[in-house]
């Protein structure tokens, strides 16, 4: 799916929304993601569905065709659209917050944020103690219990 | 122009937990062996571990749900008529390749059910019978764990010690120390150390993806690489649409789609049915034929019905420890089977098992598989970090029960790529069962109250979890009850067998791959021992 350009900076105006500023990081949208989000929407109907619903449901809300439309708004307003989407089309809303946070959760600068190790999970996995038998110490003393036949 | 191959001894429909075993019990008897998978081999290299957007592959081209993936391999199943969406994976291994693992046996009492409790069936074996079976199979598969168990018989010491429980699956099991609760490390096909050529587990935590090093039993690298070295053709990319039948209704082979879309016919002295309890009744009632023209060895009129889900719930800890609970197998640690049994002052029958597992990883967490979604906005970040690396899950797998309105049939429109019929789901979550879940998310919250979690979510109903499909090819004694007798030999016609998950009478309250391994390789002991008349 290819967005105009104004279907553009309304997804990256409606992505600092959902994820907004944190630290040093600015918005979703600020962080230059929606080009991510509209490249996944792309290679998957499901997501690509509920962006184009969710975008075109957003320019065609009533408090939101003003002049500058939807990136115009204060906060305030924003944030009410937003809820409307929310609550009335919530199906197509659930995918496009989830297309949301795939995206900003791919991205390096929020995983060395919140200390998580970007890259695959292979082949380094995971450091976990040894296995310790005397964590069986009491549960172990208890009489079989199985239910006999 | 149909493609007809030379005729082989046993034909095997399907390459997972019970194809890969019977192929490789009867390579080693000197049959002829050809298997039909309708998926291909997943190189090493594919499976979604060993690529940073591992996140992004499990909830698109690697989810488990196959009306997800929607991937040319798969068929898509009308899920309307029914609370839980089956899962399951198509290739070489089947849904071993995304299954995760955990590996208890069905108790004794799960096979005398109605002695026991008068519901459902008893089974037409015991456990006893059994045992020798499941001890065969956690050797082929490779399993981790340790004898002892108070919950269930003493048996043979595990191939390999338990795996590490973890920080957090100890935390869980002093919880249940201190509530008096019974708890054991989990049996797990994952290599707990080197085993039969293959790697140990390094922890990287998602078993449900498929495993890049061949430490989590596969058949694809536990079973097959020997199976294949014995004789067995696997012939992949080969979807099976209709088991053909002369007319005494005998098996004479089975007809499927070849890569390029081309129709070939495998003769063969006997076909077993082996893709799954959703997969193996579809393809069954698709064969339809003048002996038998409401499917293939349906004259109890049961294919297809007592389809058997394990409902489960799933209650969420949220601790504030920072234990990082993404790190290690996902569901490999520890289980609770302290409610397992009926207990008469309940409202309900039979009972359940609490498996433990771990959160994931960022994308997991903020789109809330394990504790719900992540609120948006001004909370988010705040939220997030309570949340990421500090949840613990409990697990409920109940013990459904089967019932004939819970049932497959083939969708009269929808069609897998090939315009084979896809299998429509009929499925009502039963009062038994809703009450049993109930109970199990009551004390599972004590549990984690009790750990000492913060906060804890209940899902009472996970939909996103028909892991397990059973029932809907039951085995019996009686052919007017039943569809295969004790052996998985079908009533109607002697050379054709049943394998799967089908063939289950109740499904227990456990994953029930072990079980599916341990029946497979005794049917096909029995194939070996009483009918040398199918072989060459």
């Amino acid at each position: 799916m290819n967005l105009t350009d104004g279907e553009f900076l309304l997804l990256a105006s409606v992505m600092d929304i959902i994820v907004p500023p944190v630290d040093e990081l600015p918005g979703a949208g600020e962080m230059g993601l929606a080009k991510e989000a509209e490249e996944l929407a792309a290679r998957i109907p499901a997501y690509g569905e509920a962006l184009h619903r969710i975008l075109e449901a957003l320019s065609l809300e009533p408090s939101v065709r003003v002049e500058g439309g939807f990136p115009a708004l204060d906060e305030e307003q924003r944030m009410s659209a937003i809820e409307f989407l929310e609550a009335n089309m919530p199906k197509y809303f659930d995918k496009f917050v989830d297309l949301i946070y795939i995206v900003y959760y791919s991205d390096e600068r929020v995983h060395e944020r919140i200390g998580w190790r970007s890259g695959p999970l292979q082949p380094l996995g995971w450091e976990l103690p040894a296995w310790d038998p005397a964590i069986l110490d009491k549960v172990s003393k208890r009489e079989p219990f199985w239910r006999k036949v | 122009m149909t493609i007809t191959h030379p005729s082989t001894d046993i034909l095997i429909l399907g390459s997972g937990a019970s194809g890969a075993a019977v192929a490789w019990r009867l390579s080693k008897s000197g049959f002829n062996v050809v298997c039909l998978e309708q998926g291909r081999w997943i190189k090493p290299e594919e499976f979604p571990n060993e690529h940073a957007d591992w996140e992004i592959q499990a909830r698109t081209n690697w989810a488990f749900d196959p009306n997800v993936r929607a991937l040319d391999v798969d068929y898509p199943l009308n899920v309307d008529e029914s609370p839980i969406d089956p899962l399951m994976f198509n290739a070489v291994g089947g849904s071993t390749i995304h299954w995760t693992a955990h590996t208890p046996r069905f108790h004794p009492s799960d096979f005398r059910v109605k002695t026991l409790d008068g519901v459902a069936d008893d089974w037409p074996l015991s456990y006893d019978e059994l045992e020798p079976y499941y001890d065969a199979y956690d050797a082929l598969m490779g399993c981790s764990g340790i004898n002892g168990d108070p919950a269930n018989p003493r048996r043979k010491e595990r191939p390999m010690p338990p795996i590490p429980i973890g920080q957090d699956g100890e935390r869980m099991a002093r919880a249940f120390d201190r509530l008096g609760w019974h708890w054991w490390p989990s049996d797990s096909y994952v290599n707990s150390v080197p085993y039969r050529g293959r790697q140990a587990c390094n922890n990287c935590g998602n078993t449900g993806l498929g495993c890049s090093r061949g430490a989590k039993g596969q058949t694809d690298v536990a079973i097959w690489p020997e199976a294949i070295a014995n004789g067995v053709e696997l012939r992949t990319e080969s979807r099976v649409f209709r088991v053909e039948t002369d007319a005494e209704g005998k098996a004479t082979g089975a007809s499927y789609y070849d890569a390029d879309g081309e129709e070939n016919f495998q003769p063969a002295n006997a076909v077993v049915l082996a893709m799954n309890g959703i997969g193996s009744p579809r393809i069954m009632l698709n064969s339809t034929s003048g002996a038998y023209p409401n499917g293939l060895c349906n004259s109890s009129g049961l294919l297809g019905k007592n389809l058997m889900f394990h409902p489960y719930a799933m209650v969420s800890g949220l601790f504030d420890d920072g234990l990082q609970t993404y790190k290690g197998p996902l569901a490999n640690m520890i289980l609770c089977q302290e409610f397992y049994e009926t207990n008469p002052s309940k409202d309900f029958v039979r009972g359940y098992t609490y498996q433990l597992a771990r959160s994931s990883g960022p994308i997991s967490t903020a789109c809330g598989y394990m504790f719900g979604r992540v609120p948006w906005g001004a909370d988010h970040h705040a939220e997030f970090k309570r949340r990421f690396g500090d949840v613990t899950v409990l697990g409920v797998i109940g013990e459904d029960l089967p019932e004939e309105h819970n049932r497959i049939e083939l969708d009269p429109k929808l069609t897998d790529s090939n315009g084979i019929p896809s299998p429509k789901v009929f499925y009502t979550l039963s009062d038994n069962s809703r009450r049993q879940l109930d109970d199990a998310v009551e004390n599972a919250e004590t549990a984690l109250r009790e750990a000492g979690a913060a906060h804890v979510l209940a899902t009472r109903l996970l939909k996103a979890a028909g892991w397990h499909l059973m029932g809907t090819a039951r085995m019996g004694d009686d052919p007017t009850t039943s569809v295969v007798d004790r052996w998985g030999q079908t009533h109607d016609a002697d050379n054709i067998f049943v394998v799967d998950g089908s063939v289950f009478v109740t499904c227990a309250a456990v994953n029930p791959t072990p079980t599916i391994g341990a029946l497979a390789l005794r049917t096909a002991d029995y194939i070996d021992r009483e009918r040398a008349d199918l072989k060459s």
